[in-house]
């Protein structure tokens, strides 16, 4: 086919002009990989705050308090809410984090009563050690991935952080992002070393039966302890987690914008060059006409070589953003919640196609100048 | 000279073109009349201005008459849309300019291969046929330089091979010797005569010189718009 043959000669040509081809592969591929950047960092905060629908979680919080340090709740109130009618089963969680504001480097450590165990392990998959080590050792830690290649520990290492020191007994998976960057404690460990003392917690994760009961229980939970000393605050686990994050979306979301620009920069750079390349060959495309190239042939070369720069620039600049989240280990963090930055092949496959399309798109303009003008003309041309 | 007559190949009746420019218009071609056998070397001459280019770029297809008729192997191809006339010109035409025209940053290989990209042929097929005319043009051992790399007839005889390698039935040339000197025009003109000769083409050339046309088994000179055959001087 025709198309393979103009394939080959565009890129003959590309590389034999290599100055020229650099430059634009180089603005091709920053712009790209800032593009690529963005779309990651949005794409892991819709998962980082997207619970699945059969998820049944409802998180009880001390009412106006929003911090996990200000938010403290008798763990006598897990009897109480067990007896709701439609809760399966409560657990009492305390979190210290190592910093409260927004953040780079947050660890969350999560104490939960050992006999629990059993039932919330189902939350994540092991990728190293054993449940049962966890429960034999009372500073030992369950260590969400992320947080653990980013502090470079594997089983058997001590975690220090917000003044704790634990011992790793395990490394998990989890389609719930939060779980990758927290560390799973004995409830009563944590409370001693935190000096928050026994019998307080910071919240209850509440597993309801049924997803439609989440908000008649929520209310039911509310009610109960309404005229309390400490009155709570119960949403869905997903709610809590979007409003706790809500800053560093708003922050996340406006890099949409940069996104945008970034693709218009690719676009308006291929097509300048591509338009500059066809100024100075304005004769050669009138040689090829004459020696029978027609519209659609012409078209082909112009496009695909803006293609061919927005492939090229979009892979290397895809890959650089890819390796510098996975290597990177980033997580943005507020309220001891987290958005854990991950690459998803989806994004990737995104951004190359974009890259194509631009490509595509940035060859259309300067291929119209081309066909619409004079063959004599453009021969006497320079 | 040939004695017995061969078909008409080329055929021009009425042939006008205008330029407009602004109020003023230029007419290098009026009510011109042509009829070439095929197979004959035609030398095109005259003053500068006469209209030698025009006339060769309706011929080629990539000028159009203003009003007039042109036939060529018997398809009018002053009624061929723009994209007809590209297949067609493709197909028919090959065109040797005053300067060459290669594409710089291609090779001579590269550079004649380019009319065959666009066809229906193998890739086997398509590098037997560069490989064959290059053969015919004597550059066999230069086909991987750059036309920088070559001397002006060099790259002259590359233009040739570009516009044999489609096998057409005629070739035009603007001047092809226009810009070397005379020893590389004489070898120009020489390869010119005997591939029209072996091959059968018919040839169109414009040339200022004199000594070019004698190449030529016939000439014309173009004067005020009209063709005539015996030379003015
Ligand atoms: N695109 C154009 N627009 C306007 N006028 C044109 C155009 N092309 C040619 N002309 C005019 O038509 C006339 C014939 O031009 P043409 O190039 O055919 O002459 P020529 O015989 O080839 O001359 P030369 O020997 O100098 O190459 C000239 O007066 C020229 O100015
Ligand atoms: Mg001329």
């Amino acid at each position: 086919m025709w198309i393979w043959n103009l394939l080959s000669l565009t890129f003959v040509q590309l590389r034999r002009h290599p100055v020229r081809s650099m430059l634009t592969l180089l603005g091709v591929i920053a712009g790209m990989f800032l593009f690529v950047t963005i779309e990651i960092m949005q794409n892991s905060l819709r998962r980082s705050t997207e619970i699945s629908a059969e998820d049944a979680t409802l998180v009880v919080y001390r009412q106006n308090r929003f911090c996990p340090f200000a938010s403290r709740l008798p763990q006598s109130y897990e009897q109480k809410i067990a007896k709701i009618p439609g809760v399966r089963e409560v657990y009492p969680i305390q979190i210290v984090v190592n910093n409260c504001s927004t953040s780079l480097d947050v660890v969350t450590f999560r104490g939960i009563p050992k006999n629990k165990m059993d039932s919330f392990q189902k939350n994540f998959t092991l990728l190293s050690g054993s449940i049962d080590s966890w429960k034999q050792r009372s500073d030992a830690a369950l260590v969400g991935r992320i947080l653990a290649e980013r502090r470079r520990i594997k089983v058997g290492d001590k975690l220090d952080a917000a003044g704790i020191t634990v011992s790793v007994a395990g490394i998990i998976e989890s389609d719930n992002l939060q779980n990758l960057n927290v560390g799973y404690l004995h409830l009563d460990y944590l409370q001693q070393a935190s000096r928050v003392g026994l019998g307080i917690v910071t919240q209850f994760n509440v597993l309801v039966d049924r997803p439609e009961q989440m908000e008649s229980i929520a209310h039911a939970i509310d009610d109960t302890f309404r005229y309390d000393q400490d009155p709570t605050s119960t949403r869905p686990e997903k709610a809590f987690i979007a409003q706790a994050i809500e800053e560093v979306a708003l922050l996340i979301q406006s890099g949409r914008h940069v996104g945008w620009a970034a693709l218009i920069t690719v676009f308006a750079l291929v097509s300048n060059t591509i338009l500059l390349s066809i100024r100075g060959r304005v004769r050669e495309y009138a040689v090829l006409q004459t020696l029978g190239y027609e519209n659609i042939h012409l078209l082909w070369m112009v496009v695909l070589e803006g293609m061919m720069l927005g492939m090229l620039g979009g892979l290397v600049g895809l890959l650089g953003s890819a390796s510098l989240v996975y290597f990177g280990h980033f997580t943005l963090s507020a309220d001891a919640l987290s958005v854990v930055f991950t690459v998803e092949p989806k994004t990737l496959a995104i951004g190359l196609v974009t890259s194509l399309l631009l490509g595509f798109l940035a060859g259309l303009v300067p291929t119209w100048c081309v066909t619409h003008q004079n063959i004599v003309d453009n021969l006497r041309a320079e | 000279m040939k004695s017995q007559s061969s078909p008409i190949i080329i055929s021009c009746r009425n042939l006008t073109k205008s330029y407009y420019k602004g109020d003023t218009v230029v007419t290098p071609l009026e009510n011109l009349d042509l009829d070439l056998e095929k197979g004959r070397f035609l030398a095109l001459m005259g003053p500068s201005g006469s209209g030698k280019t025009t006339l060769l770029n309706i011929i080629a297809g990539i000028d159009s008459p203003t009003s007039g008729s042109i036939t060529i192997n018997n398809q009018e191809i002053s009624r061929m849309s723009r994209s007809q006339l590209t297949r067609w010109r493709g197909k028919s035409i090959g065109y040797i300019f005053q300067l060459y025209h290669l594409i710089p940053v291609l090779t001579a290989y590269e550079n004649v291969e380019l009319p065959l990209l666009i066809q229906k042929i193998s890739r086997s097929e398509r590098e037997k046929r560069v490989l064959n005319v290059l053969e015919l043009v004597g550059l066999e051992d230069r086909m991987s330089h750059f036309p920088r790399q070559l001397s002006g007839g060099q790259e002259q005889r590359v233009a040739i091979a570009r516009a044999l390698v489609t096998d057409p039935m005629i070739l035009v040339a603007d001047e092809p010797t226009g810009d070397l000197d005379a020893a590389s025009a004489q070898n120009i003109l020489s390869l010119l005569r005997q591939l029209g000769h072996d091959l059968h083409k018919t040839i169109v050339m414009v040339t200022h010189d004199v000594k070019a046309a004698s190449y030529a088994d016939l000439t014309l000179h173009l004067e005020k718009g009209k063709l005539i055959e015996s030379s003015p001087l």
